[in-house]
């Protein structure tokens, strides 16, 4: 068999596997997953995970509320993912995206308070003033329009990429290290801004950044008024955003040069360099860019939650990084799309929900996260060598 | 309030009476909210004393670093050492380490295993977990059957990480009273761990709501992960009248929430109280005084009614 199959008819096959995109293997593993899931909670719960023939609760037959969630609990991990796929297509790595989360959420909610809470000055603020002899909230700096914390989020999450990306670019020590390093010090930050007090009590305006309607807001209430099903966006902003930067970006990688330099590096560094593109600025760049995702995806985080606690975003850089891995994205560098990535997000969305709705165990879920991650990673390979020994 | 502490930290390190004191502190974790009062207790009780230095550390929930910070404090010779333990059944080593050396030795808000087996120079402060939890689901079973559902109720439970000791206890404790003949109507529907984390019990409950299952009443472990619950269930626009919710802990992001009538029960644990409580029992033991080895500090029920009385407390 070996022997025939090595002639035009393997060829054949071959080619078409090839001109197969990676993403397509993604998205069957997405619908075979959900098959696996609808198909157990036939029989252990007697509901549909994602359909609702019944009771109609959302006017259609999809179960509306759990496909929101499927969206929502990934879609704050899933924006920093988009960054991580970046700095993982240079060959790169960024383990301090959790932190950053952490650092970031803690020092923009400062800005983001409310002087007051029912009538009491706010017991969870950051900055306070005598005032009488009494400390309280400092007035002009609490009730800031919502510009300022968002500013200050995204700045800050733009001066750790940046500092990660100049290490790794102009002393040559590894992205592990630096992005590592990071990690520590950014969770140190985090931990010494408040001493480990949560930082409670956004103004309204910021509490609507995640909780509010995103496309309501954009449109002055058009879309509320022109579409019945405009419901289902309300509270789903951390969703929406991660569609749009997912959009945005999936459009800069494939289309614009920042895009084809940062495959150009991951691919093949020294060649790059040859052909005149400037590595150092393009590497700073990109870390720069993944540590904003990080910072916006703080603000979500923190707006959602209306509090900021110094152990958020703990151990999310991992859990960005399996959903680029299992998404197809390769971590030699070079390939892998932020498609991939929001396949790899949605997987990652369609355990959480299905094992809840299974009622299993959250120990099984981890379990299985495992196993699924190591099983992309080794379906990969096999598909690579199988390309390549074509 | 943070310069104010520097301060005062800073004019401590200055002060170098005769008299100085130094009691070692090592916490389980810096970034969880109660232990962060309970260390706010401590840290503000020792600089109202003259002559007290602490030396606060992070164990970061890992069992091993704690222990080498005990045998780091022992090393330098400290008067006394704190512990808020990271595993209650890890205790065996640091009362070793600490007996050894003669050093005093104070465990605070978490009861080790041998708290029964103590050697004299150690104690025990704290409070009694079996009554958090209790006097939660027991006040929850009362407002349920003042809402005429003693024909039967149905809820679910949120959990703090499962190998927690505190997370373990509470859970019991609500299912003890599901089994009690008074409050056997109520039935749960399902119980997950959360992680005491306000994030994922927000994404949790909405992954619950999504099933469309008729609920009465969330028992959560601890504040963080009811307040989570209840913004799911607003997001999705239950009624906050026609659901019970608890916590425990009683912080003051709880106490807004029941001002705004979402949370129903909450139980204060006097975090600030433990705090300073074990201070003033290191001192004691260091300075050779007579003292209880188990320190209780109890539990107490907070309401819509008696909320006003702790709105400053956690």
């Amino acid at each position: 068999m070996a022997e025939t199959s090595q002639g035009t008819g393997g060829l054949k096959f071959d080619r078409n596997k090839r001109t197969w995109p990676n993403e397509a293997n993604v998205f069957i593993a997405l619908i075979l997953l959900i098959g696996l899931f609808e198909l157990i909670g036939h029989y252990r719960v007697g509901q549909s995970m994602l359909f609702d023939f019944n009771t109609n609760r959302d006017g259609t037959i999809l179960n509306m509320a759990r496909i929101r969630i499927i969206i929502l609990q990934v879609s704050i991990i899933g924006i920093i993912a988009l960054g991580v796929t970046q700095v993982i297509i240079t060959g790169g790595i960024d383990l301090s995206s959790g932190s950053v989360v952490g650092m970031t959420a803690m020092i923009a909610m400062s800005f983001a308070l409310t002087a007051e809470v029912n009538g009491n000055p706010n017991g969870r603020a950051i900055f306070l003033s005598e005032v009488d002899g009494q400390m309280v909230p400092t007035p002009w700096l609490h009730d800031l329009p919502v510009m300022v914390p968002i500013l200050v989020g995204l700045l800050i999450g733009i001066l750790a990429g940046f500092i990660n990306g100049v290490f790794i670019a102009y002393t040559g020590i590894p992205p592990f290290i630096a992005t590592l390093g990071m990690m520590v010090s950014a969770r140190g930050v985090a931990n010494w801004w408040s001493e480990g007090n949560p930082v409670s009590f956004p103004t309204d305006q910021y509490t609507a950044l995640a909780n509010g309607n995103l496309l309501d807001t954009l449109t002055f209430g058009l879309f509320s008024e022109s579409w019945a099903m405009q419901e289902v966006f309300d509270g789903q902003n951390p969703a929406v955003f991660f569609i749009l930067l997912a959009i945005l970006f999936h459009f800069i990688m494939k289309h614009t040069i920042y895009g084809k330099h940062t495959y150009a590096i991951g691919s093949n560094e020294d060649a790059a360099r040859m052909s005149g593109i400037n590595v150092n600025r393009q590497k700073v760049l990109v870390y720069a860019i993944a540590g904003m995702l990080a910072g916006f995806a703080a603000i979500l985080l923190t707006s959602k939650n209306l509090t900021a606690q110094s152990g958020m975003g703990l151990i999310y850089e991992l859990d960005a990084i399996a959903m680029a891995v299992i998404g197809g994205v390769s971590l030699s560098g070079g390939r892998g799309s932020i498609l991939g990535t929001v396949l790899g997000a949605m997987i990652f969305g369609i355990i959480i929900s299905g094992f809840t709705y299974l009622r299993l165990d959250a120990f099984y879920q981890e379990i299985v996260k495992g196993m699924i991650i190591v099983g992309a990673v080794v379906l990969d390979q096999w598909r690579q060598r199988r390309a390549s020994n074509r | 309030m943070k310069k104010l502490i520097l301060a005062t930290g800073i004019a401590a390190l200055m002060a170098t009476s005769a008299m100085a004191e130094t009691i070692g502190v090592s916490i389980a974790r810096f970034d969880d909210n109660f232990l962060t009062v309970m260390r706010n207790g401590m840290v503000e009780h020792a600089a109202s004393l003259d002559g007290v230095t602490l030396q606060v550390e992070d164990a970061r929930d890992d069992v091993a670093r704690q222990l080498d910070q005990i045998n780091n404090f022992v090393a330098s010779g400290v008067d006394a050492i704190i512990v808020n333990i990271v595993d209650t059944s890890a205790a065996d080593a640091m009362t070793a380490a600490a007996d050894a050396a003669g050093v005093p030795l104070v465990y605070v808000n978490r009861e080790p295993d041998n708290v029964d087996t103590l050697p004299d120079n150690q104690a025990f402060v704290a409070s009694n977990e079996i009554e958090s939890g209790t006097l939660a689901a027991f006040e929850a079973c009362n407002l349920l059957r003042a809402a005429g559902l003693s024909g039967g109720a149905r809820g679910y439970m949120l959990m703090g990480q499962l190998s927690n000791q505190a997370a373990i206890a509470r859970s019991q404790d609500v299912r003890d009273i599901l089994g009690i003949a008074m409050c056997e109507f109520i039935e749960l529907i399902d119980e997950q761990t959360a992680n005491w984390s306000r994030d994922e019990a927000q994404d949790l409950m909405t992954n619950w709501l999504s099933s469309g299952e008729e609920f009465h009443v969330v028992f959560a472990n601890n504040d963080e992960m009811a307040i989570g619950a209840i913004q799911a269930m607003l997001a999705a626009g239950v009624d906050m009248d026609d659901v019970v919710v608890t916590g425990v802990d009683a912080t003051q992001d709880a106490l807004a929430s029941m001002a705004e009538g979402n949370l129903d029960v909450t139980v204060f644990q006097d975090a600030f109280g433990q705090g300073s409580g074990s201070v003033d029992t290191a001192l004691a033991l260091a300075r050779g005084e007579d003292v209880d080895q188990k320190v209780y500090i109890p539990f107490q029920l907070v309401t819509p009614d008696n909320m006003d009385m702790f709105t400053d407390a956690n």
